[in-house]
């Protein structure tokens, strides 16, 4: 008999009970019910006391048993329990669960929990129920179990995310994996699985883990997989934090046709590259098209260009909107299998157009290979899952004039030589002329991705202002304005920039965008043209007071909120933002004091440069700010916490202005 | 939490044929899965002539710069016999911008009791090639989202082929309404503009109706067979609040119209309201009988109470501390509560059972209480236009006559005479307590804003009525705060704040410890903090009465900052208002453009500062801003810098008279507002004090 292997389910499932329920019950000590604070977890509104994951394929059952202490208002949250299945293949058969108060009385949970649609596509249907416990009082304890049965020829492929919410006393998961699967039963069975893509036999079982320090799963005698925690941080909620995935304490089962790491990467890179270049043959079509693109005089530089600016001006559905099966037959369309196919409709997916673009370097001479990365706002490569699914996007890697450069032609207003960061810094598998292999994209530069605010403020005796702003961008800034405009429209980027602006401008100063000049080519600088005016500065009974830095005047600073940091700092993509700012005064008034000229240093990472000239009737205050990191490391979190404090205390800094009368009076 | 009877709420930029979600939230039940609609299978059927028609409209000048343009909206309700309708909508909207694909991602909402008999769209590009919609191109969701939700309603939505600039996507669908509802809502406004829209109205022989207009002319319909009704629209403009800051809610502006048939068919806008509280009221019949327990714990809360507001307070408290927003429905259970017993029991309901709850609990000790229909967004029940648009159900507690407690601030009276036959002197009986029991943070006596001034329908039999809920004064809501600060000769500062909070400044602050732990209490205070005092050191928080209503709530914060006053030069400039801000940025007002629609100020109140800010030894204030006294009428504010003996002293008032001011207020809103910002961001310039200018400075 041949079984399926069902990948989802554990995603589907949060939490179960056992048809023993009541069995399986803790009475709670005295202790516990007394508790009203952990000093384990001070601040928490709740806290697991016990939490326990089971999956038995032989008995095909996953179940959930979860013991918290409510311990503030907030923590009443988790009374309700959502869980979402598949419907027909799946079946909750058992859910209980009671209160208990802190003075013992015990409030069973009555009646039958609600099975409701969660979401439908096609065949597809997700169903989920759920219960909320009865009476629950700030000091409870919530007990619930909950089993779901599946069907014979399912193989489950458990993913413990160990990391809850809220602290968690003890956890203890368990999974009993089909014979075959058991130690000592690696040769086939009657039973067996297969990919349903390649038809391979999956006859291996591995895990990926991420697990505290001293803690290690085991594997008993009988095949069974268990490991036990005490003390488990909650998820960590902190600002800039990388893709929270990866950095939770997690076990990842799988089951994988490869015996080690090198054999898997190895053959499906192989798989994956063979497929690539059967797409991205340079077939006669894709010279006739190359041809008509390029001249036979032109550089290698400029052939890449001018090949990349015709596959970017082609339609590219991840921007625009995916076609249907059906509307693409009206159309009398297909689904791409070569690279001209993607030419001659003129349109296709992000990874058609990467593909594309490979087929005509490749069609022009140019020695190009494509890569496959993660893309790093959803993840971290992690080789050691067995896992292609962590890959998402491809790039194409070109050799010009002897020099490697790392192309991005699937992603939209993407400019010629860079990579969009999601793509930047991130781990893949790539081509190469020796074969396929492992390896990372290089990070972006903080001169890349530049913006340059100028301003000319025109200012009247009484602190209103008149200004005209521009702002110059390039590299990732300039791009995520453009895709704005692809993918909602002129008007709303427009609108969008405008409530940023909103939150730039000095308070009592509004903004609004003119014009925008290069929304449309990825290859010039992005240009803002803004009109400002308003009331910006403060007088007193001899002064005008003003912010000494108008771009920064609204005093938001990074990282002051947290002292100590669990997650590394992910600013996404290094950058420089540079402001000059001309302050034309009223006649008759002149600088009292001014931003000092300084240099603030964190040395290899960040700079903060201020400059301030004045002459008659002007000030012009340069500010200079160059992040040049992507991210640091937690323990380097004091070091970056200090200089942006720094910053922040930098940017306070004032423009007095006093009448000249005034001044000689003093 | 949006809702309204069964209204086609064009409100989110996609043409919708909106259920009516309960009252309180959503909607949900307790039943195993219901079917799901008859399976789709789409067969091969061309665009209908209408749509055909409707995409030859040309596009109008005025939606040039829209993202969509809907072309046709029209409606047919066919009633039975039995009171019982079906409504089709065909809808063909022209795609302008990417952003405008938002509009042709039809919706149809069903349930256990509104069954989508058919969905069907088409696109014609602008090429002009026509798609039909395929089954995978249609996708269902439960509307369950919600942690505190059970719902059984679903949503199918249209992901249109070829829907792309220029492409007009049309949709028809049939659906049978609620069999227990009477009334349908047409809202005939979206966020972009309509060209054509109509509303036919099919009534069995000898069936009547009667319609209620709100934000546009009444139209009479045209008769087009014996009981088959017409109306029609043309070029509705678009109503956009996207950029608009302090605007009334959308539902609040939008232009509507409700049809009511069979029993709630009457006429005159007084007997409306009166039908509309009979149904709500034949609904809810007996579910709020107190129970022997639920009378039992009523007189246990009571016992030896001293007075009224005491019964009330203990009443009131058990039912915001006890009964958890949990919300269970299905069909009827939008608008139904459940069972007082069952409520009681499981403690937890919601809007409507909290209130079904109270009703039972007061009435075991002798109070009186109505339900009363309203909804957060003021301005959307309109007591001209007679409708079963609300969102939320709360209590109407009978005040006994010779009660003048002041704590009750949030009264009412009922008119005798809704009709208004009689004189106002003696039109005016039940003196009524408003009061939310789903509001765990506002204790009685007192409503929050969002329900001020906004209006409601009272269940009293006959009696039943539309009611506007009072503005409260000032003194109910706002926050005193008081501070004492040391500025180090290097401009770093620190010290202490003490914070009292009433009415919605209190509600909200509870609102928030409750959803959060004292981990996110931290960072939020620390975040908002910081936005004062960049260089914040926050050295901790203490909140006191937060489970006490009746009191105002304490909040103690303690910190430091460095570099809080900046050199500049000889000088040392120091912004006395050290935290908090009462500027309300609207930027149209704030540029001097025409304000169209009223600005909505928030919670009446009154907010007072007083800061002590102790100066470094050898400094003198050398300049101050000049005081500000100002009073607009709905609004005032006043502030002043003195410094005596090293310490400078900063007091401020700000007093908040109402919710929302017409926009013609809006120039004295403007003044204010200048007034407060720039009295915000002044500073008070310190100078070193030496021999030679030893004596100068204000204040001294």
């Amino acid at each position: 008999m041949r079984a399926r292997l069902i990948c989802c389910l554990p995603l589907l499932v949060f939490t179960f009970a056992s048809s023993t329920a009541y069995g399986q019950f803790h009475d709670p000590t005295k202790e516990e019910l007394a508790m009203t604070s952990d000093p384990k977890a001070p601040d928490a509104a709740a806290v697991y006391l016990d939490y326990e994951e089971k999956t038995d394929d032989p008995l095909h059952y996953y179940s959930v048993y979860a013991r918290i202490k409510v311990l503030a208002e907030k923590g009443k949250e988790l009374a309700t329990v959502n869980i979402p299945y598949l419907r027909g293949e799946t079946k909750i058969n058992d859910i209980h669960g009671r209160t208990i108060h802190p003075d013992g009385t015990v409030v069973p949970l009555e009646g039958k929990p609600a099975d409701l649609l969660q979401s439908k596509s096609g065949d597809e249907q997700i169903g989920k129920r759920v219960f909320t416990l009865p009476s629950v009082t700030v000091g409870s304890i919530l007990e619930y179990e909950y089993q779901i049965d599946y069907d014979d020829n399912i193989y489950s492929s458990p993913q413990w995310w160990i990391q809850q919410p809220y602290f968690v006393h003890h956890a203890q998961y368990s999974f009993m994996p089909f014979p075959a699967f058991q130690k000592g039963n690696a040769a086939m069975t009657s039973r067996y699985l297969e990919d349903p893509k390649t038809e391979r036999v999956l006859n291996h079982m591995m895990w990926a883990q991420l697990l505290p320090s001293g803690v290690k799963m085991v594997n008993d005698a009988q095949g069974r997989f268990t490991l036990e925690l005490t003390d488990v941080p909650a998820i960590p909620r902190e600002e800039h934090m990388p893709p929270i995935q990866s950095t939770l304490y997690r076990v990842l089962f799988y089951y994988t046709w490869a015996a080690s790491e090198g054999d898997y990467w190895t053959e499906e890179a192989k798989s994956w590259s063979k497929e690539v270049d059967h797409f991205a043959e340079p077939s006669d079509a894709v010279k006739k098209a190359v041809a008509g693109i390029v001249a036979p005089t032109d550089s290698d530089l400029v052939k890449a260009q001018k090949l990349y600016a015709a596959v970017q001006a082609l339609d590219n559905t991840d921007f625009s909107r995916e076609k249907g099966k059906e509307e693409l037959k009206v159309l009398g369309l297909r689904q791409a299998k070569r690279a001209e196919d993607t030419w001659t409709q003129k349109s296709g997916s992000k990874e058609d157009i990467a593909r594309l673009y490979l087929a005509m370097l490749r069609a022009a001479g140019i020695p190009a290979y494509a890569m496959k990365v993660v893309n790093r706002n959803r993840g971290v490569l992690d080789p050691t899952y067995l896992n292609f699914g962590q890959l998402d996007d491809e790039i194409v890697l070109a050799t010009i004039a002897g020099k490697e450069m790392d192309l991005d032609p699937g992603e939209k207003m993407c400019p010629f030589g860079t990579l969009d960061w999601i793509h930047a810094g991130t781990g893949g598998i790539r081509q190469d002329e020796k074969g396929v292999g492992l390896t990372f994209t290089p990070e972006l530069k903080y001169a890349d991705n530049t913006t340059l605010r100028t301003a000319d403020v025109y200012l009247d005796a009484q602190g209103q202002v008149k200004a005209r702003v521009t702002y110059v961008m390039t590299g990732q800034n300039a791009m995520g304005w453009r895709q704005t405009a692809l993918i909602y429209g002129k008007e709303e980027m427009q609108k969008r920039f405008d409530r940023m602006l909103q939150e730039a401008m000095p308070g009592g100063v509004e903004a609004h965008v003119d014009h925008f000049l290069g929304l449309d080519d990825p290859g010039t600088n992005l240009l803002a043209i803004v009109n400002a005016e308003g009331a910006l500065g403060a007088a007193t009974e001899k002064r005008l007071l003003l912010p000494g830095f108008f771009f920064e005047a609204r005093g938001h600073v990074d990282f002051v909120n947290e002292v100590k940091r669990q997650t590394p700092v992910d600013m996404l993509y290094p950058d420089r933002v540079v402001d000059q700012v001309t302050y034309h005064l009223p006649d008759g008034v002149s600088v009292e004091g001014a931003p000092k000229n300084d240099q603030i240093l964190w040395p290899h990472r960040a700079l903060l440069t201020v400059k301030v000239a004045q002459t008659p009737g002007q000030v012009v205050v340069t500010r200079d700010f160059a992040q040049g990191f992507t991210a640091v490391k937690a323990d380097e979190y004091a070091d970056l916490r200090g200089f942006y404090q720094k910053v922040g205390a930098s940017d306070q800094q004032a423009m007095v202005l006093v009448t000249t009368a005034e001044q000689k009076g003093n | 939490m949006e809702q309204g009877s069964g209204v086609r709420d064009q409100e989110s930029g996609k043409a919708r044929v909106v259920f009516h979600p309960a009252l309180c939230c959503v909607v949900a039940a307790m039943m195993a899965c219901c079917a799901l609609p008859a399976p789709a299978h789409e067969k091969s059927m061309p665009m209908p002539d209408w749509a055909v028609n409707a995409a030859k409209t040309a596009t109008p000048d005025d939606a040039k710069n829209a993202p969509a343009v809907i072309l046709l909206d029209e409606y047919l309700i066919t009633v039975d016999a039995q009171n019982h309708a079906v409504e089709r909508e065909r809808y063909a909207v022209r795609i302008l911008t990417p952003q405008g694909r938002d509009y042709a991602h039809c919706t149809a909402y069903y349930d256990t009791d509104e069954k989508l008999h058919y969905f069907h769209a088409w696109t014609l590009g602008a090429d002009g090639k026509q798609f039909q919609a395929k089954d995978e191109d249609f996708a269902d969701q439960g509307l369950a989202e919600s942690e505190v939700l059970q719902s059984t309603a679903r949503l199918r939505t249209l992901n249109p082929p070829g829907a792309d600039p220029g492409a007009v996507v049309a949709c028809e669908t049939e659906t049978e309404l609620r069999p227990y509802m009477d009334e349908e809502t047409w809202a005939f406004q979206a966020p972009v503009p309509v060209v054509s829209e109509a509303l036919e109205l099919a009534l069995p022989p000898g069936g009547h109706f009667a319609d209620s207009w709100r934000g546009y002319p009444a139209i009479k319909p045209e008769e087009t067979t014996d009981s088959h009704l017409r109306w029609e629209i043309h070029d509705m403009p678009a109503l956009d609040l996207e950029n608009v800051r302090s605007a009334p809610a959308w539902g609040a502006l939008a232009a509507r119209m409700s049809v009511m048939w069979g029993d709630m068919a009457v006429h005159g806008t007084a007997a409306q309201w009166r039908e509309l509280g009979l149904w709500q009221a034949a609904l809810e019949e007996h579910r709020a009988d107190p129970t022997p327990e639920i009378a039992a714990k009523a007189k246990e809360l009571t016992a030896g109470v001293p007075d009224f507001y005491a019964k009330l307070e203990r009443i009131t408290d058990y039912i915001q501390k006890n009964v958890r927003y949990f919300v269970i429905e299905t069909g009827v259970g939008g608008w139904q509560a459940h069972w007082a017993a069952d409520i009681y029991r499981n403690g937890y309901g919601d809007c409507k059972d909290k209130t079904t709850l109270l009703i039972a609990m007061l009435d075991a000790v002798g109070i009186r209480a109505y339900y009363l229909h309203v909804d957060t967004r003021r301005g959307v029940i309109d007591p001209d236009a007679p409708s079963l648009m609300g969102n939320h159900m709360i209590t109407a507690i009978e005040i006994p006559a010779g009660v003048n407690d002041p704590r009750l601030v949030a009264r009412v009276k009922m008119a005798q005479d809704p009709e208004g036959k009689t004189s106002p002197e003696d039109n005016e009986s039940k003196d009524l307590l408003i009061f939310d029991p789903t509001d765990e943070w506002t204790p009685v006596g007192l409503i929050r804003s969002e329900l001020q001034g906004a209006y409601g329908n009272i269940s009293d039999g006959e009696n039943s009525q539309v009611l506007r809920m009072p503005v409260l004064p000032p003194a109910a809501g706002g926050i005193t705060r008081v501070g004492k600060f040391t500025l180090g000769v290097d401009g770093g500062i620190s010290g202490e704040i003490d914070e009292s909070r009433v009415g919605d400044a209190a509600e909200r602050e509870r609102a928030e410890i409750k959803y959060s732990d004292a981990h996110e209490i931290h960072d939020a205070m620390e975040q908002s903090l910081s936005g004062d005092l960049p260089e914040l050191d926050f050295k901790g928080y203490e909140f006191s009465s937060v489970g006490d209503l009746e009191k105002p709530l304490g909040l103690t914060v303690k910190l430091a900052a460095a570099n809080y006053a900046h050199p500049a030069g000889p000088l040392l400039l120091l912004r006395p208002r050290i935290v908090g801000s009462h500027v309300h940025a609207v930027p149209d007002v704030m540029a001097g453009r025409k304000r169209s629609y009223p600005i909505v100020l928030g919670a009446p109140g009154t907010w007072r500062d007083s800061f002590e800010i102790a100066l470094p030894a050898g400094y003198t204030v050398d300049d101050a801003p000049e005081p500000v006294k100002m009073d607009v009428g709905f609004a005032s504010y006043q502030s002043s810098v003195t410094a005596r003996d090293g310490v400078l002293h900063y007091e401020s008032e700000y007093v908040v008279r109402d919710v929302q001011i017409p926009a013609a207020d809006a120039a004295d809103f403007r003044r204010l507002e200048l007034a407060i910002l720039k009295n915000e961001k002044s500073s008070v310039v310190l100078k070193k004090q030496t021999i030679a200018d030893s004596g100068q400075g204000p204040g001294k």
